[in-house]
C-alpha cells in the first residue's frame, strides 16, 4: 500500500488549470521530492492531499484511506506560508496545534518536550512567539509541524527563508525522521537541494507530471552527457560553442549539456584554447539539466527562472 | 462537525482573550464610562430643576392675576410696577423669566393675553401658562356671567374632566417615551456590542491570515469549527464581561447607598440605584416583566450571533483590516434601519409594518423587545422569529465557511461583493 497515492487528479481556479490529471505515488518510508517552478501545481496539490482543497477530478489517498478528516491528523504539513499566532506562548501554541491534530494534552506535552531539547529550544516555552529571532520562529513552526508524531510529513519549501545552521539543522532531522520510518513528501524549486536527499521525485510543469520515478534511475536514463567546467579567465568562448546548452554559468564555472551527438573532447578542446581549465568533469545531469530537457526550453515560464 | 476541535478552538479564543491587556483594560474602564453616562442625566437634571421660575403677571382688570397667583404661588407674582420698561428690564437681566399682560379684551375673548419672555423655559413652559391663564379667564367669565352654582358645578366638572383626560395623555406619552428610550438604549447597546465584538471575531479571523498561521490550522479544522469556535469564545468573552460590570456596578451602587443612606449594604443593594434613578432620571423605567427579561436575552444572544457571523465572513473575504471598511458598512446598515423604525414600532406596534420588520431577522434583535415592551407580542410571531434568527445564523454561518474555504488561500485579491458572490457559488 503506498503512503500517499494520487490517480488522475484535477483541479481548475475559474479558467485556470492548477493541476491537470496528476498521478503518482510515494512509497512509505522514503523521501519523496515535489519539484517544479513557481506557479506549476505543487502547493496546489499538496493541500489537496491536506484536505484543504478537495480535488475536481480524481481521487487521493493516503494509507489507503480517502484523503479527508482522518487522513488529516497522521500528516504534518508545513505550508510555504509560515506563521504562528504571535501573541501566544510558545508551549501554548505547540500544545495547541497537537491537540488540533488529534493528540491527548500529555502526549503533546511530552511530545513537545523532547522536540523542543532536539532543537534546543527548550528555554522559550514561556516566551511569546513575537519575542523570538525569525531563525527561532522557523523551528518552533517546524516544531509544530511535526510535534503531533505524525507518519507523513509534507514540507513546501522546507529551506526557504532558512540561515546555513537551521537548514543544516533541518536535513538531519528530516534524514532522522526517515530514519523512524516515517514517509516525506517536500516541495521546491530548488532542485539542487533535492538531490542529496530525495529517493523519488516527479517533476511538475504547468500544472502536470511530467517526469515522475526513482531518481538514480531517471539520472541514469538520461546517460552521462554534461560536462562541469571550472575554469579562470574570459569565459565569452562558451557562447560560441555550438551543439551544446549552457546551464549555471557563473564567471569561473559552467555546467554543460552535449547535444546532437557533440564529442565532449571538443569542449575541452575550445576550453583549454581560450581559458585556464581547473577542473573539467564529465557527468550525469543535474535534475535542472533534466527538467531543461523534460519540458522544452520553449516550456519553461520565462518570468520565474530556475535557480 | 468536530465537537472536540470546536472546543479547543473556543478554550482558546476565550482563555487567551481573556488574559489579554485590552480585555483587562476594557473592563476596568467601561464601567467608569457607564458611571459617567448615568451620573450626568442626574447631575444636569438637579442643576435645572434647583432654579425656580417666576413670571410676572400684569393685570390691566385686576381680576385674573390673583386667580393666577393662587393657582401657582410659586411662579406667578403681581409686580410692584407697571411699567413696562421695568419689565422688560427684569425679564432680559433675568430676575424674572416673564411677564404677562392682560386686558380686559382678553377676557371678553376678543384679544390674545401678551407673554413676553427671555428664552428660558421652553414649550412646556409656556403651554402651562396658556392652560393656567385659560382656567382662570374661564373662571372669571363664569362669575361674571352669575352662573347659577348648579351649572357652574356641572361646567367645573366638565373642565375636571378635560384635565384628566389631558394628564391621561400626558402619562400615556410619558410612557411611550421611556419605552422608547428603552428601545433605543437597547438598540444603541446591541449596536455597540455587534461592532465591538464583531470586530474582534473578524480581526481575530484576519489575523490568522495575516499571520499566515491558518494553512497550519485548516490542515487541522474545519472553517465551520474554526469559525463557530471564535464567534462563541467571544460571546462567553462578552458575557463574561457584562458579567464582571453588572457585579462591579451593583458593588459600586451597594457602596454609594451605604455612603449616602447610611444604612447596611444588603438593605441599599439595588433600591439604592433605583432610588436615585428614580429621583433623578425625568421619567419612571417602565415595569419590565420576566417574560421580557428572557426575550431580551434571547433575541440579543440571537443578534450577537447573527452579526458576529456576518463579521466572521467580512473576515473570511479580506487580507487586512483596512481592506474590511468596504465590506462592514452594509452591516451597520440594518442596525440603522432597525433603529430608524423603532419610533414607528414602539408607537404603533400592531402596524403590518411593525410586524414584519420586527419579524425580519437582522431587525428583531431591536424590534422585536420593543413591540414585546409596548404590547402582549403574540406567541407565533415570537417564536417564529427565534426560528427566523436561529435559521439566519445557521445559513450566515455556513457562508462564511464557505468564503473562508475560498478566502483564505486568495493572498494578495481584493473582494468585492461579485466576487464573493462567486466564492459562495464556487464549488470545491
Amino acid at each position: 500500500m503506498q503512503a500517499i497515492s494520487i490517480e488522475s487528479v484535477s483541479k481548475v481556479f475559474g479558467a485556470f488549470k492548477a493541476v491537470d490529471n496528476v498521478s503518482f505515488d510515494v512509497r512509505p518510508g522514503c523521501i519523496y521530492g515535489v519539484l517544479g517552478p513557481n506557479g506549476a501545481g505543487k502547493t496546489t496539490t499538496i493541500r489537496m492531499i491536506n484536505y484543504i482543497t478537495i480535488p475536481d477530478q480524481g481521487v487521493i489517498t493516503i494509507n489507503g484511506v480517502k484523503a479527508g478528516r482522518q487522513t488529516q491528523e497522521i500528516i504534518g504539513y508545513l505550508p510555504e506560508e509560515r506563521g504562528l499566532y504571535k501573541k501566544m506562548k510558545v508551549g501554548e501554541q505547540l500544545i495547541y496545534l497537537a491537540r488540533l491534530k488529534g493528540m491527548k494534552l500529555n502526549d503533546a506535552r511530552a511530545s513537545l518536550k523532547f522536540w523542543l531539547e532536539r532543537f534546543d529550544a527548550y528555554g522559550w516555552i514561556d516566551k511569546e512567539v513575537s519575542e523570538l529571532s525569525k531563525g527561532m520562529q522557523q523551528k518552533i513552526q517546524f516544531i509544530a509541524t511535526i510535534a503531533h508524531d505524525p507518519q507523513i510529513c509534507i514540507f513546501d519549501e522546507p529551506f526557504s527563508g532558512l540561515d546555513p545552521i537551521n537548514s543544516e539543522l533541518l536535513k538531519e532531522v528530516i534524514l532522522e525522521l526517515k530514519a523512524k520510518g516515517k514517509t516525506i513528501l517536500f516541495a521546491t524549486h530548488r532542485m539542487e537541494q533535492v538531490e542529496q536527499m530525495c529517493d523519488d521525485i516527479c517533476l511538475f510543469n504547468r500544472g502536470k507530471v511530467i517526469l515522475e520515478g526513482n531518481l538514480s534511475q531517471i539520472k541514469r536514463s538520461f546517460g552521462r552527457n554534461t560536462v562541469n567546467l571550472e575554469f579562470e579567465g574570459d569565459g565569452s568562448f562558451l557562447n560560441d560553442l555550438e551543439g551544446v546548452r549552457i546551464n549555471n554559468k557563473s564567471v569561473n564555472f559552467a555546467e554543460i549539456r552535449l547535444l546532437n551527438g557533440i564529442d565532449e573532447q571538443e569542449i575541452l578542446k575550445a576550453a583549454l584554447r581560450h581559458v585556464r581549465v581547473m577542473k573539467y568533469e564529465f557527468v550525469q545531469p543535474s535534475l535542472n539539466e533534466i527538467f531543461i530537457s523534460s519540458v522544452g526550453t520553449d516550456n519553461v515560464p520565462k518570468a520565474e527562472p530556475l535557480s | 462537525m468536530d465537537f472536540n476541535k470546536f472546543f479547543l478552538v473556543f478554550k482558546r479564543e476565550y482563555f487567551s482573550r481573556l488574559k489579554s491587556k485590552t480585555f483587562i483594560l476594557t473592563t476596568l474602564l467601561a464601567p467608569v464610562g457607564f458611571l459617567l453616562i448615568f451620573l450626568i442625566p442626574i447631575a444636569i437634571s438637579s442643576l435645572s430643576s434647583e432654579r425656580e421660575r417666576v413670571v410676572y403677571v400684569v393685570d390691566e382688570t385686576g381680576t385674573i392675576d390673583h386667580r393666577l397667583v393662587q393657582a401657582n404661588p410659586g411662579l406667578y407674582r403681581i409686580p410692584d410696577t407697571t411699567n413696562m420698561d421695568v419689565l422688560r428690564g427684569e425679564v432680559m437681566s433675568r430676575k424674572v423669566d416673564a411677564y404677562i399682560y392682560i386686558t380686559e379684551s382678553v377676557i371678553t375673548n376678543t384679544g390674545s393675553p401678551e407673554l413676553v419672555y427671555g428664552g428660558a423655559g421652553g414649550l412646556m413652559f409656556i403651554q402651562g401658562i396658556r392652560s393656567d391663564i385659560q382656567s382662570a379667564v374661564r373662571t372669571e367669565l363664569l362669575d361674571r356671567s352669575d352662573v347659577n352654582p348648579e351649572v357652574r358645578e356641572i361646567f367645573n366638572k366638565r373642565v375636571s374632566l378635560q384635565t384628566s383626560k389631558l394628564t391621561e395623555t400626558g402619562e400615556e406619552e410619558t410612557d411611550t417615551t421611556a419605552l422608547f428610550i428603552v428601545g433605543l438604549v437597547f438598540g444603541i447597546v446591541i449596536y455597540a456590542a455587534m461592532f465591538i465584538y464583531g470586530a474582534i471575531i473578524m480581526r481575530s479571523v484576519i489575523e490568522e491570515k495575516s499571520s499566515r498561521i491558518i494553512e497550519v490550522i485548516t490542515s487541522a479544522v474545519k472553517p465551520l469549527e474554526l469559525l463557530l469556535g471564535k464567534v462563541i469564545g467571544v460571546g462567553a468573552l462578552g458575557m463574561t464581561q457584562f458579567l464582571i460590570w453588572i457585579i462591579a456596578i451593583s458593588g459600586i451602587g451597594a457602596v454609594a447607598g451605604m455612603f449616602m443612606l447610611g444604612t447596611t449594604p444588603d438593605a441599599a443593594t439595588g433600591e439604592a440605584l433605583e432610588q436615585a434613578a428614580a429621583s433623578g432620571v425625568s421619567f419612571s423605567i417602565p415595569d419590565i416583566g420576566i417574560e421580557l427579561w428572557i426575550g431580551l436575552l434571547v433575541f440579543f444572544l440571537l443578534g450577537y450571533l447573527i452579526y458576529s457571523a456576518l463579521f466572521a465572513a467580512v473576515g473570511s473575504a479580506v487580507e487586512s483590516e483596512t481592506d474590511s471598511q468596504q465590506l462592514t458598512l452594509p452591516i451597520s446598515i440594518p442596525i440603522i434601519i432597525a433603529m430608524l423604525l423603532i419610533n414607528h414600532v414602539a408607537s404603533d406596534p400592531d402596524s403590518t409594518l411593525s410586524v414584519v420588520s420586527s419579524m425580519f431577522p437582522l431587525f428583531t434583535p431591536m424590534l422585536m423587545p420593543v413591540r414585546m415592551a409596548v404590547l402582549d407580542v403574540p406567541l407565533w410571531q415570537v417564536l417564529g422569529s427565534i426560528v427566523l434568527m436561529a435559521l439566519t445564523f445557521i445559513v450566515l454561518m455556513w457562508l462564511s465557511a464557505r468564503i473562508y474555504r475560498v478566502g483564505m488561500l486568495m493572498y494578495g485579491k481584493k473582494a468585492g461583493f461579485r466576487e464573493l458572490a462567486r466564492w459562495i457559488r464556487y464549488s470545491e
